[in-house]
């Protein structure tokens, strides 16, 4: 009879790697690869997720003596992802993006939301308006747009699925802050999709 | 809290979600978005965000780009 060897936790190997173990590296590297090019590319771009990926884990292997364990490894982990996106996406001369500002929500005087209720609705029709691939095109420009604090923000909050609490101290930041910030991405791309379908549908 | 417009409801949408509001400010709020169908448009929307952007963005990892990483990896740890 085969005795199933529970998984070593992210500390326990993380604890190995960093005394020289290069099979527990490898682990780490195994464990966790598929979730880094995922962020990464929502973090820069499907083009440069291949090279955070690789800086990623050479990070990683190089700090991990350092690695205390005052946070949880994933933590720390995302924490480099995000840094190393960064440092790409700042590296990268882009062509200055579109400032999503216009695309805020509008209010009349009395403070009543200007558009009509169907307008207002369109985006959570999206996919039954638009075309799947379209529409997953114009959402990836959008994020491309979106200022690097806010990115950061929505990107481990609602496309990761982070706990608030754990995106601030991924960021550093306060929970208050990390809700602000991802309070306004949404913002910024809701009415940035609901001027895109409004316009094709 | 007593009055709410939409303006100052968008405002409480993130709070609200997260379940960070004191009682009587979400009683306000709901109270608002139950009478103004502009506000219902607009939470489903904004609720409707993330997912959107989250389909779009789905990605995994390529077999090849699995192995190069490892050979360069062992490469550049020497």
């Amino acid at each position: 009879m085969v005795v199933p060897t529970p998984e070593p936790s992210d500390e326990d190997l993380a604890a190995l790697a960093a005394a020289g173990d290069d099979h527990a590296f490898e682990a780490i590297v195994r464990r966790y690869q598929g979730r880094v090019f995922r962020l990464a590319g929502r973090l820069t771009s499907e083009t440069d997720a291949p090279d955070v990926l690789q800086d990623t884990f050479l990070q990683v292997h190089k700090h991990l003596p350092s690695f205390r364990g005052e946070s949880r490894f994933s933590t720390w982990l995302y924490r480099i992802v995000t840094n190393a996106s960064l440092m790409h996406r700042r590296a990268r001369a882009r062509r200055p993006a579109e400032s999503l500002d216009a695309f805020l929500p509008a209010f009349d005087g009395a403070g009543t939301h200007c558009g009509t209720p169907a307008e207002l609705r369109v985006v959570s029709q999206a996919e039954e308006l638009i075309d799947r691939q379209v529409l997953a095109g114009k959402a990836r420009d959008g994020l491309a747009s979106l200022p690097d604090l806010y990115r950061d923000a929505f990107v481990l909050r609602d496309l990761e699925e982070m706990p608030t609490a754990d995106v601030a101290e991924v960021l550093g930041i306060e929970p208050g802050a990390v809700r602000q910030r991802v309070h306004r991405a949404r913002l910024m791309l809701r009415g940035y999709l609901q001027e895109f379908i409004g316009g094709q549908s | 809290m007593s009055e709410v417009a939409c303006v100052s409801g968008v405002d409480l949408l993130m709070d609200y979600l997260e379940g960070v509001l004191p009682a009587s400010t979400v009683a306000a709020l709901e109270g608002h978005v139950a009478g103004c169908d502009r506000c219902q448009a607009f939470v489903a929307s904004y609720r409707a965000t993330p997912g959107i952007f989250r389909d779009a963005t789905e990605a995994s990892l390529p077999a090849a780009l699995q192995s190069s990483l490892m050979a360069r990896l062992r490469e550049r740890r020497g």
